[in-house]
This record gives structure tokens, sequence and C-alpha cells, in this order.
């Protein structure tokens, strides 16, 4: 196995806030990689400033030795990325056939402007929605106005929108905020059932989520990297069950 | 392949072109029109961008002076005019939208404000070519289309191959991808769509389309009056597309033809016409969000006594400001 994504010694500080300091950590083809903390502790942060949104004040991210970070949000596929939101974020007004199309196209497309045939012509873009919808389970909703799914459907859809153009790195912000315990579940199972099709990094604030499916976490607390290694190794050091766990056992 | 139109829309184009030179003038109609072809575009902006703009009488007046100039200083026949005058607008509302592009919100719509205010003093101030305060009179119909019933024809004519470039427009990968960046810019952009560059292409073909109108209607009444590229004009073609409804791909239209009934009818009886309209606005505003297609649509469901499908693919949401 190679080191797929490298983040290298990233800091953000907010006008002399300092929000993340000198993160480091390698993720592994193919392998999960969870970024664990309490709140406040700077993950999303740090999530901000892998996928662009914001340009780190130091340090860099690097996926396949290309450099990722402080460019525009929307270059990141170019790169092979993709990203899911923290809070579901999916175009209310389409269908949740035309929500996947966006994604399915851009990748289809490239930068190229197309403004005369109809956004359906394309059967290959139909044949990836279709694919897609499939392997979240919303194939019998796809002509269904996206807002009238329910609330967990509308987090599988935003992963939909993430996997279709068949990405190598998955980025996920807390991809089970807010969700109930069944739809937990179902978002979990799903996310084991990428694991080795894609490397992910995955930002979560429940550690039992986290510990089952992750091959290594890198846990953060007040912007900095208090421990990384196996669930067992996190489990077992006695920092993070202090900073941590502490609270909980 | 999709049929281009759905049937409601189809049937209003053809009683709007059908009944309006009977119920007023073919000129009147001609405008009607044109109007309509000015708030079409508008609302590829406002109802399928999301973009409000306040600007859209400059694109209208830059098409309107720049054909009238062509056609009176330069001796260009209407069907040279108008083509170049579309040109020339394209090309001036692209520049002005690589600048309101990099702003959203409030901000978008203040800059297209104030280049709406500054075409306006150039109109105003260089009385050499536009004629100033009193506007730009003495253009002529090219013989062919002289006559009020066969310039109709001819504005009918484009009218109808622009809606078909619209519509195919907001069919298309760009228009959808518009709508998404109007609900979500931020997935949008993460997905990979760079939201500005698509921004700068809706403003830049609803300027393109806007001027098309203005172009034309510098023909209707043969003058290019200078309020036609005042803000008030700017507010003018909100109105027309809101009150139609910016949620349909037609409504604008049926905006752009009830505006120009209230200016012929209630004028006629009071000067201060415009205050109906301010009235009317404001109820749109607070009661019909949806303006008249809204209004209609419902009816239509209510009379049919079943939930109707929700609007087509394609069809655009309500406008959010």
């Amino acid at each position: 196995m190679s080191v797929a994504l490298q983040c290298k010694s990233v800091s953000k500080h907010f006008e002399g806030v300092k929000a993340v300091s000198n993160v480091s950590f390698d993720v592994q083809q193919g392998a999960l990689h969870a970024v664990i903390g309490p709140n406040g502790a700077g993950k999303t942060t740090l999530f901000n400033c892998i996928t662009s949104e914001y340009a780190p004040t130091s340090g860099e991210v690097l996926f396949e030795g290309n450099r990722i970070s402080g460019r525009r949000p929307h270059d990141l596929p170019t790169f092979g990325a993709s990203r899911s939101f923290q809070r579901t974020s999916i175009f209310a007004n389409l269908t949740v056939a035309q929500n996947v199309w966006l994604s399915a196209f851009r990748q289809f497309a490239g930068n190229k402007v197309e403004i005369v045939r109809s956004a359906d012509s394309h059967p290959e873009v139909a044949e990836v929605i279709a694919r897609t919808l499939d392997e979240v389970g919303l194939a019998r909703y796809a002509d269904a106005p996206a807002t009238e799914l329910a609330h967990g459907d509308q987090r599988l859809l935003d992963f939909a929108i993430a996997l279709a153009p068949k990405p190598r790195l998955l980025l996920l912000d807390e991809p089970t905020a807010g969700l109930s315990r069944t739809d937990t579940q179902r978002v979990m199972n799903l996310i084991e059932g990428f694991k080795g099709r894609y490397t992910i990094v995955l930002i979560e604030h429940k550690m039992d989520v986290v510990m089952r499916i992750s091959d290594r976490l890198t846990v953060m607390y007040f912007g900095e990297v208090l421990a990384e290694g196996t669930p067992e190794e996190i489990r077992a050091n006695p920092r993070v069950r202090e900073a941590y766990l502490g609270r909980r056992a | 392949m999709n049929r281009l139109f759905n049937l409601p829309t189809l049937i209003t184009i053809a009683v709007m072109i059908v009944f309006l030179p009977i119920v007023q003038r073919p000129v009147v109609a001609a405008e009607v029109l044109t109007l309509g072809i000015a708030a079409l575009a508008t609302n590829l902006l406002l109802g399928y961008t999301g973009l409000l703009s306040f600007g859209h009488a400059m694109f209208f007046g830059v098409g309107a002076y720049s054909a009238g100039i062509l056609a009176v200083k330069f001796g260009f026949s209407a069907f040279a005019a108008i083509p170049l005058a579309v040109l020339i607008t394209a090309v001036v509302s692209w520049l002005i939208g690589l600048v309101c592009v990099r702003r959203s919100g409030l901000y978008f719509i203040m800059i297209t404000l104030a280049f709406n205010q500054m075409f306006y003093f150039i109109a105003y101030s260089w009385t050499s070519m536009t004629g100033g305060e009193d506007g730009l009179p003495g253009l002529r119909r090219p013989a062919l289309i002289a006559d009020q019933w066969s310039f109709y024809i001819f504005t009918v004519i484009v009218f109808l191959i622009t809606i078909v470039l619209m519509k195919r427009f907001v069919d298309s990968p760009t228009g959808r991808i518009l709508q998404a960046i109007r609900d979500n810019p931020a997935r949008a952009a993460a997905i990979g769509y760079n939201v500005e560059r698509y921004k700068l292409i809706a403003f830049a073909i609803s300027g393109l389309f806007t001027g098309l109108a203005g172009a034309i209607f510098a023909f209707v009444f043969e003058i290019v009056p200078i309020d036609k590229i005042h803000l008030l004009f700017s507010g003018d073609i909100v109105f027309m597309t809101l009150i139609g409804g910016s949620a349909s791909f037609i409504g604008p239209l049926i905006g752009a033809a009830f505006y120009t009934w209230l200016q012929e009818t209630v004028s006629l009886y009071w000067d201060r016409w415009p205050m109906v309209l301010g009235i009317v606005f404001a109820l749109v505003v607070l009661f019909f969000r949806t303006g008249i297609v809204g209004m209609a649509e419902a009816l239509a469901q209510k009379a049919l006594g079943k939930k109707a499908a929700k609007t087509a693919s394609g069809e655009p949401a309500e406008a959010r400001q």
C-alpha cells in the first residue's frame, strides 16, 4: 500500500486564534482515516483546509502527490476528490436524479460549458446516475423532488452526489450529524461498504461511531494532534481517555 | 427527446400572438413581445440563477441606442442594425458581468444599479449621439416591415426564435447548473462548478437577449426614448418578471402583457398610473409570490380537483431574494 493523502503541518489561525496547529497525518490508499475530537477541537477547520474552503495559514495537503489545499473549492474534484457536507447539502428544487446528474455531468464533461443540447441527452450520464442511486438505495425515488425525501434519505442523496463522479478520495464531514439512530446505522453501513474502494477521511464527533470502521484515527484537542493510531491504540491511550473518553467512562 | 414546451405554455404563446394585435394596435402588440423578451431574459437571471439585477434597463438601452445610432447616424438598415446592436450589448453585458458576479446578494443588486445610472448619464449627456433628454428620433423601418402588420410579423418571428433559444438554454446542462447554483452555491462549487463563471454566462446571455429586445423596441415607435435606459425601467422589467411569475418559463411574458395593458388603459384616465402599478406590485409581493402564472396554476389545480404534477423539470423555483 502507498500513501494517498498527506496532511503536512497544517495550521490555520484566525486573527491570532490558533484553530488548527501543526496537524500532520498520512492516509494509506484505500484506508479510512477518522479525525475525531470534542466540539471546538478544530476538526471542521481542518476539513475546510483540506477542501480549500479555507487556505491554511501554513502547511499543505497533498493527494497523490498533488497539492489540493490553498486552491478554490471548485478545484477539488479535478484531483479525484469528493466531499460531503455536515449539514445535508442538496439542491432542494431539483429531482433526486437531477441532484446526482450535477456531479455525474461534471465528471463527464469536465470544464466544458454546454448550452445547446438538452441536459438529459447523455446516456453515459444517465447510466452513472442510475448506478449511483442504486448503490445508496434511492433508485425508486429518482424522479421525486429532493425536498420530498425523508431526512435520512436526503443524507444518502448527499452521499450519492459525492459518489457519482467515482472519486478516489472521499472527504466526509460528520456524516451522521443530526441523524436518528436508524439513519446513523444506515449511513455507517454504507461507509463500511466503501472501505477499500475509496481513500476516506472522515471527520466525526461521535467516537463510538468511528471506532468500529476506522483503520486509523487522529484525535484533535484544542487545535492540536493529541494522538494518532489504530482504534485499539487510541482506546488504550491514557491522554485520549482523559481528554475525550474520560467524561464518558 | 423531450418536448421543448409543455401544452399550457404553447397555448399561452399561441393565444398571445394571435389575440394581442386584435385587442391592441399591432405596434403595441409588438411592444408587448419585445418587453416580453426583456422580461424573459431578466428571468434567466432572477428565476433560474437567483440573481436580482436592477441594471437591465442598461442592456435594453444599450441595445436600443446601438440600433438607433447605427440606423440614424450611420444609415444602417434595421436588419443590420439589430444584430449589430445585439453583439454590442453582449460585449457590454459580459464586461459588466465580470465586475458584478464577484459579489452576491445586496451588493450584486447595488452594483447593477450603479452601472445602470452610469449608462443613463452617458445617454443623457452625449447629446450629439443619443439626443439626450429628448431621446433619439428619426429611425425608419425598412420597406419590408414598414407597416404595422408586417412589423408585427417580423417581431413574432424574432420572438419565437428567441424563446426557443432561451428554453433550450434553460433545459441545457448550463441551465440546470444555474438552477443548482441558485439553490445551493456552496455545494455546486464543491461538485466542481466555477460559480462565478456560470453566473457570468447567465449574466451575459441575459444581457444579450435584453439588448435584442431593446434593439427591436427602437423600431417599434421609431424612437429611442431616454426613459428606457433609466433605472426606473429596470424596476419595470423586474415588475413584469415578478408579476407574471418568475417560477415559470413563460410567466414574465404574461407580466409584460399585463404591464403594457395597465399602461395603455389606466394611463388614459389617470396620469399617476404608476401608482396602480405600485399597488398591484405590493399585492403580488405580499400575497401572490408566484405571480399571475402561479395563481392560474393554483386555480387550475383546484378546478381540476386534483393535485396536478408539480412544476415540470426545467422550470425554475420561486425566486428568492
